[in-house]
């Protein structure tokens, strides 16, 4: 049952950005064709995880991190970029979120034990249960 | 006196056999000039994704993992077709000993893992 909610989600979201470019270029897309890209970034969600599964594993990891991500990405250059390029601006803004805290710590004057990352590109992708 | 340095490569005649033998049937003579060139590349590919996996893992030496890991990626081992089901289907005897470790009598492993 879960499966099925996922893949509704995943169609939505595809539905959701297929009308963005469908306004942008100024184009329609069929319902078949959401469809079956929905379809399509589903079974590719499956490789990804098994793929970010072994990186892990590989790197004697339990946790799914970013470096994982850019090695599946690494056969894309402009991808691989982008991805590089997304993952500085999650470190720098986790960066100013940890000040913010540590300020917010200090004025309180009782320092609890500093929250472990939460990175929202892994979130989803350690949800599936194949 | 410049000498031209050739790139390293399979020798053609191994290069011929081995893409005979899997082809089963007669194969042009030009044709294999390109596949030397496929080889090149695959190589080339090949040590570049080993390198991203070892420094993946924190280490400068490339090991057997890295190369289970990049099979894997090529869709050569999967669970259900095994590293060493590809080992014994596909390499000599020799090779085999060296990379499958047996038991022997006087509860010694060999090769040692």
């Amino acid at each position: 049952m879960t499966l099925e909610r996922l893949k509704a989600a995943v169609h939505y979201t595809a539905g959701c950005l297929c009308q963005e470019v469908a306004e942008d270029k100024e184009i329609e897309f069929s319902k078949q064709t959401i469809a079956a890209i929905s379809d399509i970034t589903f079974s590719q969600c499956e490789i990804f995880a098994k793929d970010l599964e072994m990186f892990a594993r590989h790197a004697k990891r339990s946790t799914i991190n970013t470096e994982d991500v850019k090695l599946l990405a690494r056969r894309s250059q402009s991808l691989l970029k982008y991805i590089t390029q997304k993952s500085e601006e999650l470190a720098s803004s986790n960066q100013k979120q940890k000040e913010k805290k540590k300020k917010k710590n200090e004025g309180e004057s009782k320092g609890r034990s500093s929250e472990a990352q939460v990175q929202p590109m892994m979130a989803d992708s350690e949800e599936l249960d194949t | 006196l410049s000498q031209m340095k050739k790139e390293p490569a399979l020798p053609s005649r191994l290069v011929k056999q081995i893409f005979a033998h899997y082809a089963k049937m007669s194969v042009a003579k030009d044709s294999f000039k390109i596949v030397e060139k496929c080889l090149d590349v695959y190589f080339k590919q090949l040590s570049n994704d080993l390198e991203a996996f070892a420094g993946h893992a924190k280490r400068k030496i490339v090991d057997a993992t890295d190369l289970e890991l990049l099979m894997r990626r090529q869709g050569l081992v999967t669970n259900k077709m095994p590293l060493h089901v590809l080992i014994e289907r596909h390499l000599p005897l020799e090779y085999r000993k060296l990379l499958i470790p047996v038991a022997m009598s006087g509860n010694k492993v060999i090769p040692k893992k």
